[in-house]
């Protein structure tokens, strides 16, 4: 009985990838693969490359080509290296503290922003718009002095407070929740109001919940956009004990020698979070592209 | 939506804030400094010591070094930050527009220029004037400005390099690998016969030619009051017409046009080329990330034809705007003295720029092994060398000659008019910047 079970199974599995293979002739199913290979060796093999210098012992070649990316000798030592020369957990968790505080504001700020945008009628909503539109063309560098001369008169220079106020809600992410909210069917909100909802709850009960895919993407670009920067977390900070992780890890890159292992251990400990949060969101993160794509 | 105003509107005012607050910085600058004979004072207070990228290797160095300087000026507490490799011009130019620069910075003479021009950096001839005696002239004469009087840093660590040349691609060209070119008619002809004998597989050199270059080369670089620079003169032609055959030939790497100096050494330790520039400190690096390059490595003298070897510069320059001026001072000079200086030296290979440290047995003495050979024949080639970086030269500049470079040795452009045009626009930039 389970023998034939699993026959019949089959079967329907069968059937059901037949149209599939009869549509696309075998050769351009492989082209297709390799080409997917071909672009996923171009993206993840720098990655690789790095992971396996990373755990590459003294007196291996690491600059030999071609590249060899089976280590000769495994080592872990290379990760204990980094925590060795630099407070490395310290700065992870000085970047954990900054990427999570930029996640929340970036999700609230944003949603509250992006609804009121898309569903609240006042003057000036065209207006408010265009400034956010404009605020992304304006490139970050160029104000970076002007911001870092801000922060001084508020005293918030060399706190974590001042690495996060600047992008504490991005305007990219703004007009992402507008897209998503205006997507959303009017009728629901408008059988809501006639059930005597205000403005809030129907932000929150209604309009809130269908939105969670985006709300994933603004989450994921928040932390990815925290935990990355480099320039703005050197120049507002200058007591090594509140660096962010990328700027402690640039001092793993000696004055004098590189030692590329080190290097590598240190970028491997950097991205790690991203991939872990990645996997853990990508569920939502696909499904938040398509959800803003639609109105986009 | 109302942050973002805000913030733009904030942002907008802090600007202009910015632009008047360096205006006054600059128009307050000869008064500043004129009258600054404050350094001259009691010891005392909290000195920030700013270092460049030393903490992760050097801690111990430092702590060491400051609690002898407390316990010598018991009123004096010295805080210690350093800064790492990247985005250190940023990092001082928003310090210097913010005022939070601190007491005692690590800079080159490049960086050391803009911060000396709008009057952040003390003179030190005029209140360190007594202690000039103690460095080696090159040394001190780095850190004065064109087109101002004094000198705006102490003088700190030197650097210089041999060149590494890989004798088992120079054997396999049928060149001589015990006789490495050293004067660049040799370089450039040696380089050719390696192209040819090959197939233009292997090449001699990673990158273009670098303003180093150009002034190893002995070409001018800039008239002697530093207000325009000279390098089209028919010296710097010719050796770029010389660049661009080399590359014509095969002699160059292929990804030359683009190299620096970090993706020129990895070429190197992937015996992609034959022959690179390089510090003392490389020859430790090459056994560690390139065993079977260093089996091969050949050493020589950094080919030039002035006869003067090409030396980097830190400094420690003083915040002219510090409240604890006399400390600063003191403590700066307390970093770069002999007996400090030379226990640094012990540390990491570079070399003190004091008088006489040179002469320690430390770098005159061989003891058979290459690191020493190299250190011995690094700190001879010290005793005349030069910083041949004009320091006016910002790394825009840079980039306008890496370009221009560029365009002569593709034939896009004849070596005449590319550097012609260099000239033209770093002119311009100097004037404007």
């Amino acid at each position: 009985m389970t023998a034939g079970h699993r026959e019949r199974h089959g079967d329907r599995a069968e059937r059901r990838r037949m149209p599939g293979r009869g549509r696309t002739p075998r050769w351009r199913l492989l082209l297709r693969y390799l080409l997917l290979l071909a672009v996923l060796a171009l993206t993840v093999g720098p990655f690789l490359w790095q992971l396996s210098t990373s755990l590459k012992g003294p007196g291996e070649d690491i600059y030999r080509y071609p590249p060899s990316l089976i280590p000769g000798h495994l080592t872990f030592g290379n990760y204990a290296g980094v925590a060795e020369i630099i407070p490395v957990w310290d700065f992870a968790l000085n970047s954990l503290k900054v990427a999570a505080a930029n996640v929340l504001t970036n999700c609230a700020g944003a949603a509250l922003a992006g609804y009121a945008l898309a569903r609240m009628r006042f003057r000036g909503r065209r207006t408010a718009l265009v400034v956010f539109i404009m605020a992304m063309l304006v490139p970050v560098e160029s104000i970076m002095i002007a911001q870092f001369v801000t922060m001084r008169e508020l005293q918030l220079n060399n706190t974590l407070i001042g690495v996060l106020l600047p992008a504490c809600i991005g305007a990219m992410n703004v007009l992402l929740m507008r897209n998503a909210f205006a997507g959303l069917p009017y009728e629901v909100e408008e059988a809501a109001f006639v059930d005597g909802a205000n403005a809030w709850q129907r932000f929150v009960r209604i309009a809130l919940p269908s939105v969670k895919g985006t709300l994933a993407v603004v989450a994921i670009f928040a932390f990815m956009g925290a935990w990355d920067d480099f320039l703005w977390p050197l120049i507002v900070l200058s007591d090594q004990s509140k660096f962010t992780l990328t700027v402690g890890l640039n001092f793993l890159h000696g004055t004098f020698a590189d030692n590329q292992r080190l290097v590598a251990a240190g970028t491997v400990i950097a991205v790690l979070p991203l991939i872990v949060m990645f996997a853990c969101l990508q569920r939502y993160f696909f499904r938040g592209v398509g959800e803003g794509a639609v109105k986009g | 939506m109302r942050t973002s105003m805000r913030r733009s509107r904030s942002a907008a005012t802090a600007t202009i804030a910015l632009a008047s607050a360096l205006a006054l910085a600059a128009c307050g600058a000869p008064d500043g400094s004129g009258g600054a004979d404050s350094a001259s004072g009691k010891v005392e207070g909290q000195v920030v010591f700013q270092t460049w990228n030393l903490k992760a290797n050097f801690k111990d160095y430092f702590e060491g070094l400051i609690a002898d300087f407390e316990q010598k000026y018991p009123d004096a507490k010295v805080k210690w930050v350093d800064q790492p490799a990247e985005g250190y011009p940023e990092k001082l130019s928003a310090d210097a527009a913010g005022g939070t620069l601190p007491d005692v910075v690590n800079v080159s003479p490049d960086l050391a220029y803009p911060l000396a021009k709008a009057g952040m950096a003390l003179d030190l001839e005029k209140s360190a004037g007594k202690y000039r005696g103690e460095y080696l002239d090159g040394a001190w004469k780095s850190n004065e400005m064109p087109g101002m009087k004094g000198v705006y840093a102490f003088p700190w660590y030197l650097n210089t390099g041999p060149m590494f040349y890989n004798k088992e691609l120079f054997r396999q060209a049928g060149l001589d690998p015990a006789k490495p070119p050293t004067t660049y008619d040799q370089l450039f002809r040696d380089a050719k016969s390696m192209a040819e004998k090959s197939g233009r597989k292997m090449a001699m050199l990673a990158s273009t030619p670098s303003i180093e270059d150009f002034g190893r080369y002995g070409v001018r670089l800039m008239n002697p009051q530093g207000t325009e620079f000279t390098f089209n003169e028919p010296k710097g032609v010719e050796l770029l017409q010389h660049y661009k055959e080399l590359y014509e030939a095969g002699a160059l790497d292929s990804q030359a046009l683009t190299a620096k100096a970090e993706s020129a050494g990895r070429k190197f330790q992937q015996q992609a080329v034959a022959m690179n520039p390089g510090s003392a400190l490389d020859l430790e690096n090459f056994r560690k990330e390139a065993p079977s390059l260093y089996k091969n490595i050949g050493i020589t003298d950094a080919v030039n034809n002035t006869g003067k070897a090409n030396m980097y510069v830190q400094g420690l320059m003083v915040n002219a705007q510090s409240e604890v001026k006399p400390a600063a001072v003191a403590f700066a000079h307390f970093v770069t003295d002999k007996k400090n200086q030379m226990a640094f030296a012990k540390e990491v290979t570079i070399f003190p720029s004091t008088k006489g440290s040179l002469d320690d047995p430390y770098f005159t003495e061989q003891d058979g092994t290459d690191a020493t050979r190299v250190r011995v024949a690094s700190a001879k080639s010290l005793e005349n060398a030069v910083n041949y970086t004009p320091v006016l030269l910002s790394d825009q500049m840079k980039t306008v000659l890496r370009n221009a470079v560029a365009r002569a040795v593709q034939g896009k452009q004849s070596p005449k008019a590319a550097l012609d045009g260099a000239v033209a626009e770093c002119n311009r930039l100097l004037k404007t910047g």
